[in-house]
């Protein structure tokens, strides 16, 4: 069982579990075609069994877990854009915090053989102080979206060591694809990037360029998530690639890629800017590689590109006057 | 310039002992209280119907933590100078039971409070109720500001999201937000499932004839316990400081409720052994086997000093609880009262 199915993790996550033979049932708030474009653009929109379960509501949570019985639980559901959560903080710890203790509460009910993973993350440390980022950091959420996944993954720990549950907290890294969604930075950039290779946008507006974050591939992501749910006992893993580049190198790539001048197109917004921005810390994931025999492979250059590529074919898919399931335009 | 203050959980134990300390100060007090179909809160009615002049300072308002509209709407009303955020599901064990209740009202409504204060932009600086509990499985035998954190309970999870959406706040916003690690605080006042109070209270009943014994939990567990009218003084000077800063709270001694247990009955005169039985339902999943403060930054930066400690504790409550039930006390509790707290400002237990 999936929560958050409808997102990107959640999408990559069914299309790899659906490979190795799963029956992989899905919960979101939104479960039709629309909100679901992500399934339908991997194919496997009618391959799953779709739940409509909100994370506020712990009662449909209880009966997503009867009704699917699974063996494996990944939790992806959250509201998930840190900078976004000074706007909506309680929503934020509702749904990203409180909605995980609500989901253990329901397999304490059902079935305590259930193997849980809970998407934990980066932003939980907040402040890096030493560069190489290890599991026993100090922890330090610099923003309602990090107390939220703190919260989350505290309590992932404790019922691990209450109750005896099989809980994994990944702590995941920055992790992108096409499938993103539009308002985080990276997808943000390529789709621009692409329309304006396309004559379709005149510049690009963004917050602080000299932001650094360790990006990674979404679905080689998930797929560490599911080796952590195989091994004989549950563990926390960090997922990373060690690499860290800043949103202008990010930038400066894209609209390379693309066939642009970046500074040509390129403006910064105060507006954009977050109160308090997370300093970066340089992944670690050794144990990762030793335990669960991951490792990534496609790193910052591949991923640019693989991105800008797409959002490029995209649109001219679109102008074409082709209709296929995407989240850049309105009505697709 | 006569000062606001605002008080969510007013009716608890440290609500009521803060409100009357305030009072004292000459501040004008509001609190917030919940509706419920019968009265609880008995532990103001000595302000409320009492004679002095202060009860015409004291201002209840009906809210709770999970409702936010309310919350903006009292904040805009009251425009309070200090807001002191006590209310919580405080009962550790209980959390386990009702864990998601746990986290809307000690997680979610620390958050809806803070982000009340930023949205009707009420210059007020903010105390939080954190917990001992934090530290639940210790790593260090004295635990401080720099000890990390290891929650064990629902409780301490959402404490912990409270906590750290108080650091969020005063980091993003500059808001004069700080968090008291308060261990242990006991009184008269205690809720009564809560086990110093559990212990005191069934003593006084078994010297009344009124019950035959008390039932307990873990008896191993060691906790630093110290005297809540203390401790509301040190929420107080908290924020009178120059800059928000988190605090340890604690005697820096620790005791084991079997000590409490022997103690309470010895100074009543009677063997523990025999009116004493322990439940298996009363254990937690988790134990958080040990608490005990290094409260030296309390004691340095603020100037706190707790006079009473375990000994006097144990004397104070049992003294109160004695007297409730028209009994007559030892007396040791009320002289050490008089001795150490020649003014004090709460006019009863």
């Amino acid at each position: 069982m999936i929560t958050g199915v409808a997102g990107q993790d959640g999408a990559y996550l069914s299309a790899l579990l659906l490979d190795k033979g799963y029956e992989v049932f899905g919960c979101d708030l939104s479960i039709g075609p629309r909100a679901c474009w992500r399934l339908s653009y991997l194919g496997v929109y009618d391959k799953i069994d779709l739940l409509q379960a909100d994370m506020a509501d712990a009662d449909a949570l209880l009966k997503a877990v009867e009704r699917s019985r699974p063996h494996e639980i990944y939790n992806l559901a959250a509201q998930s854009a840190p900078g976004a959560s000074f706007q909506s903080p309680v929503e934020y710890g509702n749904i990203t915090g409180l909605g995980f203790a609500r989901l253990l509460e329901a397999v304490l009910k059902t079935d305590k053989q259930a193997r849980i993973y809970q998407a934990s993350t980066i932003e939980i440390f907040g402040y890096g102080k030493i560069k190489r980022l290890a599991a026993d950091m100090p922890f330090h959420p610099v923003n309602p979206y990090a107390v939220a996944k703190l919260y989350a993954h505290w309590l992932g720990q404790m019922y691990r060591e209450d109750f005896g549950l099989f809980i994994c907290n990944g702590i995941m890294f920055n992790h992108e694809s096409p499938l993103r969604s539009l308002n985080f930075v990276t997808r943000k950039i390529t789709n621009a990037a692409a329309r304006i290779k396309l004559g379709l946008e005149g510049e690009l507006r963004l917050g602080n360029t000299d932001s650094k974050r360790d990006w990674g591939y979404a679905p080689e992501y998930v797929d560490a998530a599911w080796r952590m749910l195989q091994q004989a006992k549950p563990d926390d893993y960090i997922i990373s690639t060690g690499q860290w580049h800043s949103v202008k190198e990010f930038v400066i790539k894209a609209f390379k890629v693309a066939g642009l001048d970046w500074q040509r197109y390129v403006k910064t917004d105060p507006d954009l800017l977050r109160p308090v921005d997370v300093p970066f810390a340089i992944g670690d994931y050794n144990k990762t590689r030793q335990v669960l025999g991951w490792q990534p492979c496609v790193k910052f250059d591949k991923l640019v590109e693989i991105m800008v590529n797409e959002d490029l074919a995209r649109w001219q898919r679109h102008l074409k006057g082709e209709t296929f399931p995407w989240d850049a335009i309105s009505d697709a | 310039m006569i000062k606001k203050a605002l008080i969510t959980g007013i009716s608890g134990q440290d609500g009521s002992y803060l409100a009357e300390f305030l009072l004292s100060k000459g501040y004008v007090v509001h609190g917030i209280i919940r509706r419920a179909s019968s009265f609880h809160t008995t532990r103001l009615d000595h302000i409320k119907f009492g004679s002095d002049e202060m009860k015409e300072r004291l201002f209840l308002h009906y809210g709770d933590m999970t409702d936010s509209s309310n919350l903006n709407r009292v904040l805009e009303k009251v425009q309070p100078d200090e807001i002191y955020n006590l209310a919580a599901q405080s009962h550790v064990q209980i959390s386990f039971e009702v864990p998601e209740y746990s986290a809307e009202v000690d997680a979610l409504g620390v958050l809806r409070l803070l982000d009340a204060i930023r949205e009707t932009r009420v210059k007020a600086r903010f105390y939080q109720a954190s917990s001992s509990e934090l530290f639940g499985k210790v790593s260090e035998s004295r635990q401080s500001e720099r000890t990390p954190f290891y929650p064990r309970s629902p409780y301490a999870a959402a404490k912990l999201f409270g906590y750290w959406t108080v650091v969020n706040y005063r980091e993003a916003y500059g808001l004069f937000a700080c968090n008291g690690i308060l261990f242990n605080h006991e009184s008269p006042r205690r809720g009564e499932n809560f086990i110093t109070r559990k212990i005191t209270l069934g003593i006084a009943q078994i010297l009344a004839g009124k019950q035959d014994f008390i039932t307990m939990g873990n008896m191993e567990a060691r906790r630093d316990w110290g005297y809540a009218p203390e401790y509301v003084e040190l929420m107080w000077k908290m924020l009178q400081a120059e800059r928000p800063v988190d605090c340890v709270v604690g005697t820096g001694e620790q005791h084991s409720v079997r000590e409490f247990t022997e103690a309470a009955f010895a100074y009543a005169g009677l063997d523990w052994r025999k009116y004493v039985k322990t439940d298996p339902r009363y254990l937690r999943p988790t134990e958080v086997d040990e608490l005990c403060a290094d409260p030296a930054r309390a004691n340095k930066e603020l100037g706190w000093q707790p006079q009473v400690k375990f000994a006097e504790l144990v004397r104070i409550m049992l003294d109160a609880d004695i007297r409730a039930l028209n009994l007559k006390p030892a007396g040791e509790g009320d002289a050490l009262l008089r001795k150490l707290f020649p003014n004090r400002w709460w006019k009863i237990d």
